[in-house]
């Protein structure tokens, strides 16, 4: 990378809202909104459109009635639900329409229509980037994507349309789950998301935990919103455990100064209560525990449990 | 004081939310390397998966009746579907997977394989593909839509039943694919015309576009040229049945009009039925569109006159159809399609290009290998074999003739058919149930007809028929609408062709 969007990268808050049309990715933009309104954020809106088989539209490339509809002059759906993020952007105040526009096209073999991008730049150098983009399958797009841009946060949602097939998603899991397994960075995964709830960490009074904590507490810091802590002791004993975890995280957020709304302490299974508590707030916030995928299968991951389960929004931070 | 407070730390902050050392950030990029690495491992997994299970069919011991090249190729479809299925390696490859099998594993020489993929029905598939491509670029639909639009006035309920019925008419001689990809654009300006607000015309864009899409997927049955998977059937009837030396054999040639009896009163059936459900699952928020009707007409004035060209492009379309009613005997449907297709280029009214870049090449080359292995299953036995299974299992109920049997084959063809391209369901499925027909004593011709038509049931799920799939790209439909509108279809059209099948078949001679 050149040294001027090295800089670029190291100096800005950067955000990628994954938007397939529904109405759970415009609920997680306008949460991006919240938290990158500031003049340090960039925000990327990206669509990706799968590549076409071919054998599923009977031989006939698919590129053939999509080139048919631009010719009606009429928008592909990739491109209009960017748009109409894009607007509700301007709406929410974030963008301006008198900011410079540039076009962007990449050729992508395989496929007539490629890859488009749209910059909006301020005259605060803030940008937001529209684009659409065309890969293999959905979850490595974004994936590459993140490649592309090293984002500092990946929003998406747990949204139906996702499943690409509904057989093949009986054996594959869905896309924002393999987008939260295996992105480097924090991922939100949105069902239903709301605004002005409050963070709920969850922790466990590890040092990952910890780091965790400092991490949200920067993203809470970014929309204001209040910050409660919860542990979960797995049984009567452990209880003193799991309220010295959370005076330690108190601790820590009272030397960052921010306040911390409630404390609580739980018994049971982990998973079940983090689950239970969960609804009240707008994001369950656990720690990425770093296990590799084949401790997973055997032994189980308390933050993918409750990533899969879970009734609303839950954000793993790493 | 706290402002500025925040605003010095900001930096600082943000440092915390990252590696604040380089050399953590490299590490952390090699494990997702790493880590996608595995994926693209995991993803394979059921390649892997499918490769095992052939192996192991290969090494159980043989049961009766099986001989050691039908286990092969038994074991071969069986890794077929499964890779159809999952599609693990991109889907060409398992066309690739099984010419090389045939010669590895069976034995064949490599020409009499190679000669094998070659047939007039996969001239037909191709030929039909190109005139497809080439139709679609003429950009006739916009007349067309006028034309429809025109002779059914301006209620929703007339424009539904209307734009079903021509997309079918012509859906049925040259393809549902080609009426799909020309019909969208229309269904999406008269749903736009009528209000820029996704929100408010959510049913009408449900109504409109499932009209074109299963318009032109139930008339896919109506003529061999409808779709691949009937060009399949001829073919299949012809290498197993027809013999050229005994002219009682020759029944078994169905040409094009001999289809048509059978099989177009069946989709002319089924069309009031399709409104009539689409209307009663999703009720439009509209009922007279006649605001987008008048802009549409305005759009359509803009285009001018019809060019020499546009007449070219018809008159071409109209000569290859009458080539189909009544030279394909002679000719072969594969031979028409193709010199249709070459008339187009040669009158200069489509670039190779275009049908290059249109056509899926790799389809072409899946259903030349499946048909292949289909004749295979049948030479070396292995149809046999598990048609005699399957009936046996169908024994106990009380399915194995008639017409139990006839819904028995139903079902089984529409639910494969759901998992897989049409096509390929009638490539893999054929074989097995000619040779059912043969043992249960039925004639082959209407079980090969049920299977069929069967095979275009696959309305539950987005890319069940290749009309469903273009119509999905639009983005204006949930999966979920496909299944709630889908299983109404399928039922409607299972039950159309069984009492056919039982009362109107006989009339015609079986």
């Amino acid at each position: 990378m050149s040294e001027k969007s090295e800089r670029r990268v190291d100096e800005r808050f950067r955000i990628l809202v994954c938007i397939d049309g529904s109405e759970e990715s415009y609920r997680g933009l306008r949460y991006a909104a919240k938290l990158g309104g500031g003049v340090d954020a960039d925000i990327v809106l990206c669509y990706v459109r799968p590549y076409d088989q071919g054998l599923r539209s009977g031989g006939l490339q698919i590129d053939v009635a999509r080139e048919n509809m631009l010719k009606w002059g009429l928008e592909l759906p990739g491109l209009k639900y960017l748009k109409k993020g894009r607007d509700m952007l301007v709406d929410l105040g974030i963008l301006s329409l008198d900011w410079a526009e540039k076009h962007f096209h990449t050729d992508v073999e395989g496929t007539s229509l490629g890859d488009n991008k749209i910059d909006y730049v301020s005259p605060e150098d803030k940008k937001i980037v529209l684009k659409l983009k065309v890969s293999s399958n959905i979850a490595t797009g974004i994936l590459d994507q993140w490649v592309l841009g090293e984002y500092d946060l990946i929003i998406l949602g747990a949204s139906e349309r996702w499943r690409s097939r509904k057989s093949k998603s009986f054996w594959d899991p869905a896309v924002a789950e393999k987008v939260a397994i295996n992105a480097p960075c924090s991922v939100i995964v949105t069902r239903g998301l709301t605004e002005g709830n409050g963070h709920l960490i969850c922790t466990d009074g590890s040092e990952i935990s910890l780091e965790m904590v400092r991490r949200d507490a920067y993203l809470a810091s970014r929309c204001n919103c209040p910050i409660s802590i919860l542990s979960v002791a797995h049984h009567e004993t452990a209880l003193a455990e799991a309220e010295a975890a959370v005076e330690q995280a108190a601790e820590l957020l009272k030397e960052m100064d921010i306040e911390v709304e409630e404390k609580m302490v739980k018994v049971g299974n982990p998973v079940e209560q983090i689950i239970e508590t969960g609804p009240d707030y707008s994001l369950v916030v656990v720690a990425d525990s770093g296990k590799g995928a084949i401790e997973r299968f055997f032994i189980g991951s308390t933050a993918f449990k409750v990533m899969e389960q879970s009734y609303n929004s839950v954000m793993i931070v790493r | 004081m706290k402002a500025v407070k925040s605003s010095i730390n900001a930096k600082a902050r943000l440092a915390t939310v990252r590696d604040r050392i380089p050399s953590v950030r490299a590490q952390k990029m090699l494990a997702l390397q790493f880590r996608r690495n595995l994926l693209v491992i995991w993803d394979k997994k059921w390649f892997v998966f499918a490769m095992l299970v052939g192996w192991g069919m290969m090494q159980l011991p043989l049961p009766e009746g099986l001989s050691h090249h039908g286990m092969v190729v038994l074991a071969m479809s069986v890794m077929a579907t499964i890779l159809f299925v999952t599609e693990p390696v991109p889907l060409p490859t398992v066309a690739l997977l099984i010419i090389v099998g045939q010669v590895v594993l069976l034995g064949l020489d490599s020409s009499v394989v190679a000669k094998s993929l070659m047939k007039d029905s996969v001239l037909f598939i191709m030929g039909s593909l190109m005139l497809a491509v080439a139709v679609v670029k003429q950009k006739l639909d916009k007349r067309l839509a006028f034309l429809i639009v025109k002779l059914t006035g301006t209620k929703t309920s007339r424009i539904a039943f209307g734009i079903s019925l021509f997309s079918g008419i012509l859906a049925s001689f040259i393809g549902e694919h080609t009426v799909a990809a020309m019909m969208l654009p229309v269904g999406i300006t008269l749903i736009t015309l009528t209000s820029n607000d996704q929100k408010k015309v959510r049913n009408l864009a449900a109504v409109l576009l499932f009209s074109i899409s299963y318009g032109c997927s139930v008339a896919g049955i109506g003529t061999p040229s409808g779709g691949a998977r009937n060009a399949i059937m001829i073919g299949y009837w012809q290498e197993f049945f027809v013999d050229p030396t005994n002219p009682a054999t020759f029944v078994y040639i169905i040409d094009y009009l001999r289809w048509m009896e059978y099989a177009y009163p069946i989709f002319l059936i089924q069309l009031p039925f399709v409104t009539m459900i689409l209307l009663f699952t999703f009720k439009p928020e509209y009922n007279d569109l006649s605001r987008a009707v008048v802009k549409l007409r305005a759009q359509v004035q803009e285009e001018g006159p019809m060019k020499a060209a546009d007449f070219v492009a018809i008159a071409i379309f109209f000569l290859t159809l009458l080539g189909w009613i009544f030279m394909s005997a002679g000719l072969g449907m594969g031979t028409i399609a193709v010199m249709g297709a070459a008339a187009f280029l040669v009158a200069g009214l489509v670039k190779w290009e275009d049908i290059n870049s249109g056509v899926n090449w790799g389809v072409v080359l899946l259903y030349a290998a499946a048909i292949s292995l289909g004749v295979e299953m049948k030479d070396t036995g292995a149809a046999a074999w598990v048609a005699e299974s399957f009936l046996s299992l169908l024994k106990p109920l009380g399915a194995d003739h008639g017409i139990g049997l006839w819904a028995a084959v139903s079902v089984l063809t529409t639910g494969v058919t759901n998992t897989m391209s049409n096509g390929a369901a009638v490539a893999v499925l054929g074989p097995i149930v000619l040779n059912l027909a043969q043992a249960a004593g039925e004639s082959p011709i209407v079980l090969g007809f049920i299977t069929s038509v069967s095979s275009a049931f696959a309305y539950l799920t987005v890319v069940g028929t290749p009309a469903c799939t273009i119509v999905y790209a639009s983005g204006y439909l949930k999966t979920t609408d496909f299944l709630i509108v889908g299983w109404k279809m399928a039922v409607m059209s299972t039950i159309m062709m069984l009492v056919a099948a039982w009362l109107y078949w006989p009339l015609i001679g079986v």
